[in-house]
């Protein structure tokens, strides 16, 4: 019975926070057009860096989506616990009687849902401008619907780390960065075999694999580092 | 057995302790140390493929293998640190990540210099050995990184807690990611070095004495990073205080 009603609780708890944190996101539009814009402005620099040529750009079109959406990501991920940070509001979900792992999980899934779709949303017409070969499409699709979320998911962990420090843009990019190795090379793997024609299915079920670890396991340690961070 | 293990949460016993051991590990060290150089430089027999690279590999797998102790030491004290609040843990873990981040940057420059000879190429990413060393030492300098941001000791004793726990998970997972990324690409790799050890005693039993100095060197080297650091955390106390008059 006290189980069941604790159950009921993180859910309450989950569906608030996550409520409440779609309504800021929806007030504040502009800053989430920023992390996308950048996407796209970021991928639109490789054919005029490298080479405007079609077979050239489809070879490199994989790794160049997967790393500016690392990068997309990871400058959206600021906006995860920060303005929280600033006005007190993180210490009263800290404060709070309910779970902070369904609190935080509710919080990550808002940020992906704001910063991961819209990037999953916006990847086949980039896909298309970096001459993606046509039958890579839905595995590129579906592997960054994976994969965006274990991003967010690791960075949550960062940002809980540093969100007390002053300057942290960078050290939360050395923290982030390295950590998102894995995912990377599932999605560029699994793209690549679709590319040349090959099953994916393997693929696919390592990045399942590793959103089902992040989702189990980084709200925990993020939650950790949340009351670390405030004390 | 939980009084001995509250015993090393003792600074003043750690240093009185490691003060008795020290000389016995320096000397142990110095020994295998000469042997163990001495005898990979100079003695190992020439590979019939490899010829005399192979005592490059002796110092580089001794290195190697210890760098990598030093996540799983990290994520231990961490635990420590973050479960029983022993300040003796964490003193060793801030010691134990700039020495580790040391050991990788030398594990991946003996390697190079290796390859260099061996492979005709200083750096190869389809070796996974070599990449997933890299992500090991970005994520010990991001430790390290994250200790330096963090000003308040307590505050950076537990989020450096939680960064090693969840990297030594990460490294991990790296490590196998990059394995299961190059056995697509470049299936069977002929550059595996396995095929040193597989050279005999002549090769394996000098490649053990630097392994053994290697674990004695980071132990000293620990210990004494730990005692600096416990004098600096300690000075207020009357014991650390009397220490230093004492040696006036």
């Amino acid at each position: 019975m006290q189980e069941t009603q604790l159950l009921a609780n993180g859910f309450s708890a989950f569906a608030a926070t996550l409520k409440r944190d779609l309504l800021v996101a929806f007030k504040r539009r502009n800053d989430l057009l920023n992390p996308l814009m950048f996407f796209f402005i970021v991928v639109s620099l490789f054919p005029i860096g490298i080479t405007p040529e079609r077979e050239a750009l489809a070879e490199i079109a994989v790794g160049v989506l997967w790393v500016c959406a690392l990068l997309a990501s990871l400058l959206s991920l600021d906006n995860l616990y920060r303005s929280d940070f600033e006005d007190g509001s993180l210490e009263l979900l800290i404060l709070s009687p309910h779970s902070l792992y369904f609190m935080v999980l509710a919080k990550i899934l808002s940020h992906w849902l704001v910063s991961g779709v819209p990037l999953v949303l916006l990847s086949p017409i980039l896909g298309y401008m970096l001459a993606l070969p046509e039958e890579a499409y839905p595995t590129m699709i579906i592997t960054l619907i994976l994969g965006t979320p274990v991003l967010s998911l690791l960075g949550s962990i960062g940002v809980a780390l540093t969100v007390s420090l002053g300057s942290r843009g960078l050290i939360l990019a050395m923290i982030i960065l390295p950590m998102s190795v894995p995912v990377l090379i599932a999605g560029t793997l699994a793209v690549g075999q679709a590319v040349t024609g090959n099953p994916v299915g393997g693929h696919l079920a390592i990045m399942g694999a590793m959103l089902a670890m992040a989702v189990s396991m980084a709200p925990l340690a993020s939650a950790a580092a949340l009351r670390i961070s405030i004390n | 057995m939980w009084q001995w293990f509250h015993r090393w949460g003792s600074p003043k016993w750690f240093y009185d302790l490691s003060g008795r051991w020290l000389p016995w590990l320096t000397g142990a060290l110095i020994l295998f140390l000469v042997v163990g150089v001495v005898w990979a430089l100079l003695f190992v027999p020439q590979d019939y493929q490899q010829s005399y690279t192979t005592r490059i590999l002796v110092v580089h797998v001794a290195v190697a293998s210890t760098s990598l102790a030093f996540f799983p030491i990290m994520a231990v004290a961490g635990t420590i640190t973050l479960v029983w609040k022993m300040k003796m843990a964490d003193m060793v873990a801030k010691t134990v990540a700039p020495l580790g981040a040391w050991f990788s940057a030398l594990t991946l420059a003996s390697g190079s210099i290796w390859g260099s000879v061996m492979w005709g190429t200083w750096w190869e990413w389809s070796d996974s050995r070599l990449t997933s060393m890299l992500f090991q030492f970005f994520l010990l300098i991001s430790v390290i990184s994250l200790r330096s941001a963090l000003n308040d000791s307590e505050t950076a004793a537990k989020a450096c807690a939680v960064l090693s726990i969840v990297g030594c998970v990460n490294v991990v997972i790296i490590k196998y990611s990059v394995e299961w990324w190059n056995t697509l690409h470049q299936p069977a790799s002929a550059l595996s070095m396995n095929s040193g050890s597989a050279n005999g005693p002549a090769f394996w039993v000098p490649t053990l004495v630097m392994v053994i100095a290697m674990y004695l060197l980071m132990a000293v080297h620990v210990m004494m990073a730990t005692r600096n650091e416990i004098l600096r955390r300690e000075s207020r106390s009357q014991w650390v205080q009397d220490l230093v008059l004492a040696a006036k």
